[in-house]
């Protein structure tokens, strides 16, 4: 049974370069967000086993995504994918319940080692 | 067994370049140390690439600006990107002698540097960087500048500080010269020089020597009183002429310039430069013929003054043996 | 409003490229500075070379005096990168950059150095992120000033600058809750505007 996967990043090329990222042959179904609404909703209806989430996007931030995850029992593994790595943002992500942290751009290479790290991928 | 010639076809074309290029090239690892170091960089420090490869950079030129220097070569390994040095803004880097003519009042290679980054995929392993020579330049700039200066000085101001310039004043010390000759009193003359300008160009550029000049002149032109002639004598020389003042008023004045001159450093671009003067007073007396010998006794107290120890005022005496010295340590009032 | 020279899916990428582009920048430059950098998510906008100055007042409200350094990049892509900033900021720059203990006489950096050196390592990191994602290798020629205090008028004098396209990216950063702002702009001519186009066609294409 295929995984459920949300890619939510607002820039086209961004989820154009998360889903070229991904293992050829991992079994999955991708929901797009464009937004940070739209991934709280795929999360909700379900989609969202997994979901590769962008810190800086409009109308709800993947941050602000986070938190209202945590308080809905936070049931997705979250992967936060993002330009801007310093160590504190990293920190303040980890400690709102993601689970990795990925910098952008993102290629396979560095994509396949946590896949494989949280069983996600074999 | 040596055999110039295979070693030379050994090495590749671009080898040779690097070594023979009359260019400066260096480059360093993460560490400050040194990985590479062409002829030019060789024949200019007297240091070969057997004996500073493998240190540390600091290590064989403990003079180098050490923080600046790293930070620029850090902020290239960081961000991949180059990193310059204009001669306009550092004169050197590296106290190199130059090769020109004793021309220009330049001591040292000025340069002009490029800190390149040398990458492995996206990985900078270590930085280039190149020395270029900038001393011509510099030159034909200072003489342009200068050059532009006389053309201004042909009215009767110098260009640069906008007081008096030395046509105008020794025209100015003339006259009063020849009515002193005529109807007696007192007249006196300051000459004063910057202490270590030469270091003070050589340190901090040109632009800064000539800001030190500029803030040198404004500050005296404050404290003294407007009637008297006050002129740029020389480079870094300045004149007051002081009809009707006698030699001992005169020194008080003298010192008072003296303070002035060296209570603050002069702000250039937010660089605090200090600066001191040496000075010389003399009083026109009977043995004067004629003017000129009153500008060679005010020389020659300032020369003393410069031989006893700069940042200090003296007089010219008529009794060579009891030249009268003020020292620099007594307390500003 | 004259024609645009990208399309709205290739804005988009550029919006990408040059968010990311700041993302390395912030964390080459808190490492350099030792300090935490706070890069804002810059606004991109691609304007012809005579509406840059009025594009870039409307998108920051600058205006008063700035001092403006520009530095040219060739590789394929060719152009060049201005830095603007607020001349009076330049000042508390410096006194954050000398730091406490301020240096020796012989290691100080005058004001001018320190713009240079600013505008080098911004304009070097964002640009060098930017053409490298576009697959360029740029190289860089030294700093030079247009001039301090001026207006946003002078800057852009046609006679100055003879490029045909404006890429206006606003930059701000933060260091050490201090806020500065400083204005990226890159001008590049007609082939090089060509070229960025079929290269962000490439990356969005790449799918």
């Amino acid at each position: 049974m295929p995984l459920s996967v949300v890619i939510a990043d607002d820039s086209l090329l961004a989820r154009k370069v998360m889903t070229k990222a991904l293992p050829q042959d991992w079994d999955v179904d991708i929901t797009y967000a464009t937004n940070g609404r739209e991934a709280l909703q795929a999360y909700r209806a379900g989609k969202a086993s997994v979901m590769f989430l962008d810190l800086t996007m409009p109308d709800m931030t993947g941050f602000q995504v986070l938190e209202a995850m945590q308080h809905e029992d936070l049931n997705s593994f979250v992967i936060v994918v993002s330009a801007d790595v310093q160590p504190i943002a990293r920190e303040r992500v980890r400690s709102l319940g993601a689970m990795a942290f990925i910098a952008k751009p993102v290629t396979p290479e560095a994509l396949l080692p946590v896949l494989k790290e949280h069983g996600l991928y074999v | 067994m040596s055999d110039p010639v295979g070693k030379a076809l050994d090495c590749s074309l671009s080898e040779l370049v690097v070594e023979r290029v009359g260019l400066g090239i260096f480059v360093v690892d993460r560490d400050m140390n040194v990985q590479m170091w062409n002829r030019f960089m060789h024949e200019h420090s007297g240091l070969s690439a057997q004996q500073v490869i493998g240190r540390s950079l600091f290590d064989s030129f403990p003079d180098l600006p050490r923080e600046w220097l790293t930070r620029k070569v850090k902020s290239v390994f960081l961000l991949g990107s180059f990193a310059f040095s204009s001669w306009e803004q550092r004169p050197y880097l590296f106290r190199f002698e130059h090769d020109r003519p004793i021309t220009g009042g330049v001591d040292h290679m000025q340069q002009n540097c490029t800190f390149m980054p040398l990458t492995r995929g996206r990985e900078v392993v270590a930085v280039c960087v190149t020395i270029a020579d900038a001393t011509d330049v510099s030159i034909v700039q200072r003489e342009r500048e200068e050059a532009l200066a006389k053309l201004r000085e042909y009215a009767n101001h110098d260009g640069l500080t906008g007081i008096t310039n030395r046509r105008y004043f020794e025209a100015q010390l003339r006259d009063e010269f020849a009515r002193w000759q005529r109807q007696g009193g007192e007249l006196s003359i300051l000459l004063f020089d910057l202490d270590h300008f030469k270091k003070i160009n050589d340190e901090f550029g040109h632009v800064a020597g000539d800001a030190v000049l500029r803030t040198t002149a404004q500050r005296v032109s404050a404290v003294i009183r407007p009637g008297n002639t006050f002129g740029r004598f020389g480079g870094e020389e300045f004149a007051l002429l002081l009809p009707g003042t006698t030699i001992d008023e005169a020194m008080l004045v003298a010192e008072k310039v003296r303070l002035t001159i060296g209570a603050e450093p002069v702000q250039v671009d937010g660089v605090r430069v200090p600066v001191t003067a040496s000075c010389g007073v003399a009083a026109a007396r009977a043995q004067n013929d004629d003017y000129v010998s009153l500008v060679n006794d005010v020389d020659a107290a300032l020369y003393t003054a410069k031989q006893t120890g700069r940042n200090r005022t003296h007089i010219a005496t008529t009794k060579p043996s009891l030249a009268q010295i003020i020292p620099a340590a007594r307390p500003a009032p | 409003m004259s024609e645009p020279f990208f399309t709205e899916t290739q804005r988009d990428a550029l919006q990408e490229i040059s968010n990311l582009a700041m993302g390395m920048a912030a964390t080459g430059l808190s490492e350099l500075l030792d300090a935490f950098i706070e890069l804002s998510v810059p606004r991109v906008r691609s304007v012809a070379i005579g509406e840059a100055a009025q594009a870039l007042r409307e998108m920051t409200g600058l205006d008063g005096a700035v001092t403006a350094v520009r530095q040219s990049f060739r590789s394929g892509i060719k152009g060049e990168a201005l830095v603007i900033c607020r001349s009076g900021e330049i000042a508390d720059l410096a006194v954050l950059a000398r730091g406490p203990g301020g240096e020796s006489p012989h290691e100080t950096m005058s004001e001018i150095e320190l713009v240079f050196d600013i505008a080098n390592v911004v304009a070097g990191a964002c640009v060098s992120s930017i053409l490298d994602q576009l697959g360029a290798t740029p190289v860089f020629s030294p700093p030079g000033l247009i001039g301090g205090g001026m207006s946003l008028d002078e800057v852009f004098r046609p006679d100055a600058l003879t490029w045909d396209m404006a890429l206006l990216i606003e930059v701000n950063f933060s260091l050490e809750d201090q806020n500065f702002r400083v204005h990226l702009v890159m001008l590049m001519a007609q082939e090089s505007i060509r070229i960025v186009r079929d290269a962000l066609d490439t990356l969005l294409g790449e799918t």
